[in-house]
This record gives C-alpha cells, sequence and structure tokens, in this order.
C-alpha cells in the first residue's frame, strides 16, 4: 500500500493520497484549495498512482475543497455521502454506508459518522497485501487525536445545516461510540485536522496520528458518560469559531462561486 | 501541440515520449511511442539514461499538469523538447489519428509460452545474476537504445525487469523499431512469489 499524509500546516489541515502500488491506482481524500489540483496530480504522479476517486469526508466548512476541480481535471467520480445529495449544487456520485472502494489490493470501507455534519464519511483501510484486518481509519472530522469535531458550525439554513447542534452533538457522540470505537484497537486514527485547527476543541493534539485503542482509552470527550455531558463538554472546551466558516461552507455547497485564486502561471 | 502539429513533428524525426502508466500505455499509445515512467525526483535521470539527447521529443502526459512538468524538467536537462500533446489521447483519437496497442502477458503466460518467446531481461547485470529467467538474454535498459538490431529476429520478445517499469520502456523502443513484442507486467517480483524457477549462471550478453 502506499499511504501519504498531507500536512497543510497554515491550516493543520491533512489530506491524503493512498493506493496500491502493484496496481498504480489511488485515491484522494479531502484535497484543499491551498494546495490545489497540481499539486495533488503531481504528487500522485510521483507516488506512482493514477487517481481513480476523490473522495471527501464531509462538506468542509474551514478551508476551501479543491475535490470538484480534482475530479474534473482527473475524470476520476467525485464522491460524498449521499446524504449531501440534497444539499449540494454540483454532481457527485454517492457514497453508502458499507460501500467497499477497491483500489487494487487496498479496500476503503465507507462508515457514515454523522455529527460534525450529517453527510459525514470515515473511511476504513484494508491493504489484503498485508492482511484482510483493517490497517487505520481516515477520521474526518469526527473523531480527533485528543479531541472530536466540533458540532457547531452551521451556516444558519434549517434546510442545509438539517441537524442543530444538540442533535449534532448527540449524533457525533454515538457515532465514535459506537461506529469507531468498535474497530480493533490496532487501528491507527488519520484525521483531518490536528493542533491548532479550530474544527475541534483546546484538547487537540498536535501529534497527526493516534490509534483506536488509545483513543478510546485517553479522549476526553468521549470519557463522558453520556451524550448530554459529551456536548456540555466539547462546548465548554470549544475553540473560536473558524474564520469565516460560513462563506467557505458555502462556496464548498457549490452555492457561492470560488474566487479563483491567482491563476498558476504556465 | 495540436494532433496535427504532433504528427507533423514525428513525421520530421520526433519522438513521442508518452509518460503515463504502463497499462494505459499498452491499451493505446501514439505509434512509435516510447514510453517512461514519471517522477518529478527521477524523471531526468532515467531520460538520461534510456534516451538519446539529440532527438527531439513530444510529450504525452495526462493529467496536463504532468506534461507540463515533465517538459520543463527534461529540457532543464538538456533535452530538446519540441511540445506537448494538447488534450491528450482523447485530443489525437477524436482528429481520427490512429492509435496502437502493446501486448501484456503475466508470468503464467510467459512460463506457459517460455519456448516461443525470446525472454529479455532489461535489469542491471547485478540483478540479472543474482537470479533471472532460464535462457533470458540480457540487454540492460541504458543501453537498449543503441542496441536494439542485437535483439534476435526470429521469435516474438517478451520484456522483464524488476516489475514493468524498464521494461515497459524498452519494450515500447523495440515496438517502434517494428518487432513483435510482449510487456511482462509484474516482471521478476510476480515470477519469484510464484516461485517458478531461476538460472544464476553468469550473463549472457
Amino acid at each position: 500500500m502506499i499511504f501519504k499524509q498531507i500536512r497543510h500546516e497554515p491550516l493543520a489541515q491533512a489530506s491524503y493520497v493512498l493506493g496500491c502500488a502493484r496496481a498504480r491506482e489511488g485515491v484522494v481524500v479531502d484535497p484543499i484549495e491551498d494546495l490545489g489540483v497540481d499539486f495533488y496530480v503531481l504528487e500522485a504522479a510521483d507516488l506512482g498512482l493514477d487517481i481513480v476517486a476523490v473522495l471527501e469526508t464531509h462538506v468542509h466548512a474551514d478551508f476551501v475543497s479543491c475535490a470538484r476541480e480534482l475530479a474534473e481535471t482527473t475524470g476520476a467520480p467525485h464522491r460524498l455521502h449521499e446524504a449531501a445529495r440534497g444539499l449540494v449544487r454540483y454532481d457527485l456520485v454517492p457514497l453508502a454506508d458499507g460501500e467497499s472502494i477497491r483500489v487494487g489490493q487496498v479496500e476503503i470501507r465507507v462508515i457514515h459518522t454523522p455529527g460534525h455534519t450529517p453527510e459525514h464519511c470515515a473511511f476504513l483501510v484494508t491493504d489484503h497485501a498485508r492482511a484482510d484486518e483493517p490497517w487505520c481509519v481516515l477520521t474526518g472530522d469526527s473523531l480527533f487525536v485528543g479531541d472530536v469535531g466540533r458540532p457547531d458550525l452551521l451556516v444558519g439554513d434549517q434546510a442545509l445545516d438539517v441537524m442543530d447542534e444538540g442533535e449534532r452533538a448527540a449524533r457525533q457522540f454515538a457515532s465514535i461510540r459506537d461506529r469507531l470505537f468498535t474497530l480493533p484497537d490496532h487501528v491507527e486514527v488519520f484525521p483531518n485536522h490536528y493542533g491548532g485547527s479550530t474544527c475541534g476543541g483546546v484538547n487537540m493534539s498536535g501529534k497527526p496520528a493516534s490509534t483506536i485503542g488509545f483513543e478510546r482509552r485517553f479522549n476526553l470527550a468521549l470519557r463522558q458518560p453520556d451524550a448530554e455531558a459529551f456536548a456540555r463538554f466539547v462546548r465548554e472546551t470549544a475553540k473560536p469559531f473558524p474564520d469565516d466558516y460560513r462563506r467557505i461552507k458555502s462556496i464548498n455547497l457549490g452555492l457561492t462561486a470560488r474566487q479563483k485564486a491567482t491563476e498558476a502561471t504556465r | 501541440m495540436t494532433p496535427d502539429e504532433v504528427a507533423a513533428a514525428v513525421a520530421g524525426g520526433a519522438v513521442v515520449l508518452d509518460l503515463r502508466a504502463p497499462r494505459p500505455f499498452a491499451r493505446e499509445h501514439l505509434p512509435g511511442a516510447v514510453t517512461m515512467q514519471f517522477n518529478r525526483a527521477d524523471l531526468a535521470d532515467r531520460a538520461e539514461l534510456v534516451l538519446p539527447r539529440d532527438v527531439p521529443l513530444v510529450i504525452h502526459a495526462e493529467p496536463e499538469p504532468i506534461a507540463r512538468v515533465a517538459a520543463e524538467l527534461l529540457a532543464g536537462a538538456g533535452f530538446r523538447v519540441a511540445g506537448r500533446l494538447d488534450g491528450g489521447l482523447a485530443a489525437w483519437k477524436a482528429a481520427g489519428r490512429p492509435t496502437v496497442e502493446l501486448p501484456l502477458l503475466d508470468v503464467d503466460a510467459l512460463r506457459a509460452r517460455l519456448d516461443a518467446l525470446e525472454v529479455l531481461d532489461v535489469r542491471e547485470p547485478f540483478e540479472f545474476r543474482h537470479g533471472h529467467i532460464p535462457g533470458a538474454r540480457l540487454l540492460p535498459s541504458g543501453d537498449a537504445w543503441s542496441r536494439l538490431e542485437e535483439v534476435p529476429v526470429d521469435r516474438a520478445i517478451a520484456v522483464v525487469c524488476g516489475d514493468q517499469t524498464r521494461s515497459a520502456a524498452v519494450a515500447s523502443m523495440l515496438q517502434r523499431a517494428g518487432r513483435d513484442v510482449r510487456l511482462v507486467m509484474g516482471g521478476m517480483v510476480d515470477w519469484l512469489e510464484r516461485g517458478y524457477p531461476v538460472e544464476r549462471e553468469p550473463a549472457r550478453v
């Protein structure tokens, strides 16, 4: 398996390129516009991978995505959980809970983990060249290292938000407890954010990876006895809101045209 | 470059350098194209190893950012880059231009047909000595461009390396020279994994 975590330090954001060395095919997960389409195309090429799918864990609110543009450039499908279909204003190939995406020996299983957003998914990765048990999980903005994704990044339009803050907190608690913490201890956790990111709370670690076993024992938010205590804890330990998150979310939903950054020099 | 401009350059002696992965290349490529693996770290080094510097190159890579960067890297390394194919294979075919296929073999098919094929191993001599397919002929990839005529003409050729990186390059050169050639996917890694026989005698060059 080829696996690369790409860390964009200014936003403490992590995107991923992973795939099968033998099949020479791979996927990109949660690409960020600040790095841009060319960056991912060349990164994948350097790793010897043709991009066959562009996946997003959810519609982001704290950074502008380049998933649509990357899908267009590579001809690969842009994939988000099917719950995003009524929300976004562009075409996508929906993901379903339990679905497996296969690239050579690598299997990526979709785990629907609503909470941070209604369409949020985690991606469970198994490298069948090594073992038939999962090796790592890309947790997006559900489970972070030492923290969890915040449930309060609402745009203020019920049709787009779908769930209010209270429901999101309850769903986040259940998604992590029942769907992620039921994975084997050895499964590595690779989140969408780390350290200083404002998508989580003050307990978010600067370390960009962990394991299910470690987080099950030591993640303070998930040590709370019930969903209500979890919601209270998350609110009390939240950071300030991310800059401009309503506008960013609106761009990523396809409601607002993105201001084209300086056109790449040719 | 438009497909017409590429065709004119090729008619004038340019070589199309196809930087896509071996499978898409094998499925369909421009007639006469030579292929190589793209990688920003070592594209120029690989090119220096296997390609002559005096031949103008037309870059075919997809998607477009790879073609642009490859052209810069090769020009920077002193190669003559005539241009790059705009719009890739789709544009070429839309212009009504022909494509060709490079037949592939896996190691099982290679083993089954070993008697009928000339096995050409394009790894380095030290790798060849360590273990090669019985009866294989050694022609290191860096020597291939200038020594193609040494490869016997009486049988179809199966080109092998460790996987299919160097073998794809040499297979494309042989096909360009009009030879009946097969690219072995998976190479010696797959051959050894299957436990197929190997020879360890000194190289027959």
